[in-house]
């Protein structure tokens, strides 16, 4: 187990910020750690790097109690902050090599590390500028290679594409996914679920500081009643079709709204067969029809009740 | 590692161009400015050789001594006055009164001065007979015994126009006690260096930022990588203090005394005294960068101001009625300290200003040490 959190309670006076939260963390994989803001995600993170005094619990990484002077322990570890957490003094190269530094004693060594994180995340051509010349997306792409550059074995990343373009974000969930081909073990928190299903192979879901569900993406939606959701352009369906249709077997619910008819449907495999059968006999005129897997905002939505994101 | 985050730390500060401002470039231009209001500057630059007469009476043609030394002072391009010799007192009357000369010198058995009015050239021209008189028996004698000294250079003290200047548009302060406003400026200075300690202490508190969050979690002992910082905070602030030490003393000519070694650890000790000051504050208050420089600056003020930066009459009025302010009032300590080293030769009140400035980085230190030591926190 690369990292074993039990019963880990942390209050912020009267908010219980983290309610009795267990992980159990392998190595290799990529978790996930998922909710939405203020569920306790990056409260987790500083307990389980002992950054923060928790109220109850045991936290264990690499098998060994994690401790604020676990030298040994701190050096396997790369830490991507959710601020952006880097020197404004100091140029790019500067600020990756100051951190790299902080684990990297060999001069030789070091310098070999800092050039491949700078190759890494690609800020070649930026290497002298300081911090507030870069954009946004590069400056968070600092960021990471300030917190991977000494080769770590686990490497948490709380929340690294806030404020990000779509495509600087792809580049780094591309590079995440790269560090653990290389063999790193991942923790990504997230509250966009897209980025969590895109790269995480094992996803806890938490909300208000509990873990409400955990498991791989397919287990999660296997968790949940919801099947394919089903969209159908359709302009004129009368109220009576409306509700024979949801008369039909496997079929949950059915809206129909701004000419479009919204259907979720159980986890049966011929549901959207059904569907269009019966738009067919029924002589209903209809446009494009296009289905989808249930994401994780549904699960989300199934087990809370409210909107992953808001 | 400490050579690392030394270096690093260095870098950092040194990159702070508003810091450096503050705590290098503000107190020179300050200093400065002192010196031009204080010292007139100005006038000293454009300074007019005064119009001034002497009698030429029978006692003016037979001192070959007086004759030699105001003969001396008004030749030249940096003469003092443009002097002319009056036939009789009548004549050097009409001129006093028609304005031709400021003032007229009559010799006799003293030398005596009359003037029309009061102002700046006529308070020179006192100062010079004032000085004259005073210095006129060990001229006479060393005159008589070894001619040749008298021309060597011991006149040249007594015909030194900027001399003259300088102390007497120093207004009515006496020339020692305007000392007092450069010795308040750098010890305003070194508090102002309160900002290098307050950086550190930003920079290794992970409630503080983010950076230090990271610092934190990195494999090194939080007081070992504090400490360095602080070095590193420490090496520029006393850098920074002895620059201006030599602006002011090379630059502006002002006078330190003679104990160099003394100036120089009041320096280094001031330079602790303003980082351990400033890291302690910050420390101690947590949330509000906006806060912390608040304090630091009006106490680095408000103590400038009670040690006389301002206004000299301050610092004998704590001393004469709150004594106790005065010594726990850092600004005043250190300026005390310089004070204290030029004007007295018993270093008894050097000493005691120097023992209080250590018993207060002790407890800036140990203050910041107590907090700063703490490795886990109750919130981010
Ligand atoms: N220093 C603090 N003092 C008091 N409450 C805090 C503090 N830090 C966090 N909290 C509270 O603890 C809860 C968890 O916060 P946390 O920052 O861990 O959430 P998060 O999941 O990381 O959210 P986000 O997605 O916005 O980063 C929130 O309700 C937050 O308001
Ligand atoms: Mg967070």
């Amino acid at each position: 187990m690369i990292i074993h959190v039990k019963n880990l309670v942390k209050r912020y006076g009267d908010l219980v910020a983290l309610d009795h939260l267990s992980l159990d963390i392998k190595e290799g994989e990529i978790f996930g750690l998922l909710g939405p803001n203020g569920s306790g995600k990056s409260t987790a993170i500083n307990c389980i790097l002992s950054l923060l005094n928790y109220d109850k619990g045991d936290v264990e990484i690499f098998g060994k109690k994690m401790t604020p002077d676990a030298y040994d322990l701190k050096r396997d570890i790369g830490i991507v902050m959710q601020n952006v957490a880097v020197f404004d003094e100091l140029t790019v190269y500067e600020n990756i090599d100051y951190f790299c530094g902080l684990y990297v004693r060999d001069r030789a060594e070091r310098k070999r590390l800092v050039e491949e994180a700078v190759a890494f995340v690609e800020l070649d051509q930026f290497r002298k500028f300081y911090p507030k010349k870069l954009s946004g997306g590069l400056l968070r792409r600092l960021n990471i290679a300030c917190g991977i550059a000494h080769k770590p074995k686990l490497i948490i990343l709380d929340e690294p594409t806030v404020a990000v373009d779509p495509q600087s974000r792809n580049k780094i969930l591309e590079g995440i996914e790269r560090l653990n081909a290389q063999g790193a073990t991942i923790v990504y928190t997230s509250h966009y679920m897209e980025e969590v299903e895109q790269i995480c192979s094992r996803i806890v879901i938490m909300d208000k500081g509990r873990i409400i569900a955990s498991g791989t993406q397919e287990e999660l939606k296997a968790m949940i009643t919801l099947g394919e959701k089903i969209t159908v352009e359709a302009f004129s369906i009368e109220e009576e079709q409306l509700h024979q249709l949801r008369e039909l077997t496997g079929i949950v619910s059915v809206d129909h709204m701004d000419n479009r008819l919204v259907i979720k449907s159980d986890k049966g495999n011929n549901n959207l067969e059904t569907v269009l059968e019966f738009l067919k006999s029924h002589q209903i005129g209809f446009g494009r029809i296009y289905s989808e897997m249930p994401t994780l905002n549904d699960v989300f939505l199934e087990i809370t009740g409210k909107q992953l994101r808001d | 590692m400490f050579a690392h985050i030394f270096l690093y730390r260095f870098k950092c500060l040194i990159r702070d161009r508003q810091l450096v401002f503050w705590t290098l470039v503000f107190p020179i231009l300050l200093g400065t400015f002192f010196y031009m209001a204080f010292f007139n500057l100005n006038n000293d630059e454009t300074f007019h050789p005064i119009d001034a007469a002497v009698v030429n009476n029978h006692a003016y043609q037979h001192d070959a001594q007086f004759k030699f030394v105001i003969e001396h002072i008004s030749k030249g391009k940096k003469r003092l006055f443009n002097l002319k010799v009056a036939s009789t007192q009548k004549e050097a009357d009409s001129w006093l009164k028609t304005n031709k000369v400021k003032g007229y010198f009559t010799n006799g058995e003293t030398l005596r001065l009359t003037v029309q009015e009061s102002g700046l050239e006529q308070s020179i021209m006192k100062r010079f007979a004032d000085q004259y008189r005073t210095d006129s028996s060990a001229i006479k004698s060393i005159a008589k015994e070894n001619p040749k000294a008298l021309q060597n250079g011991l006149l040249s003290d007594l015909g030194k126009q900027q001399s003259y200047v300088k102390e007497i548009s120093g207004g009515s302060a006496k020339p020692n006690n305007v000392l007092n406003y450069f010795y308040s400026l750098i010890a305003m200075a070194c508090l102002y260096g309160s900002f290098w300690g307050m950086k550190e202490v930003t920079d290794i508190q992970a409630d503080v930022s983010a950076r230090a969050a990271r610092v934190n979690i990195a494999p090194v002992h939080k007081l070992k990588a504090f400490i360095a910082g602080s070095m590193a905070a420490l090496l520029i602030l006393f850098s920074e203090i002895l620059v201006l030490l030599a602006y002011l003393h090379f630059g502006l000519s002002i006078d330190f005394g003679p104990r160099t070694g003394y100036v120089v650890l009041t320096a280094l000790l001031g330079s602790m005294l303003g980082v351990s000051f400033g890291a302690f504050i910050s420390a101690l208050v947590k949330k509000g960068e906006g806060l912390k420089v608040a304090i630091l600056l009006v106490i680095s003020m408000v103590g400038s101001f009670l040690s006389g930066m301002m206004f000299l009459n301050m610092k004998y009025i704590i001393a004469q009625y709150v004594p106790l302010l005065s010594w726990v009032n850092p600004v005043n300590l250190l300026t005390d300290a310089f004070y204290a080293l030029y004007y007295y030769d018993s270093l008894h009140r050097y000493t005691l200003n120097m023992t209080m400035m250590v018993f207060f980085i002790l407890l800036f230190c140990g203050g910041t040490y107590l907090i700063v030591r703490r490795r886990k926190y109750a919130s981010l």
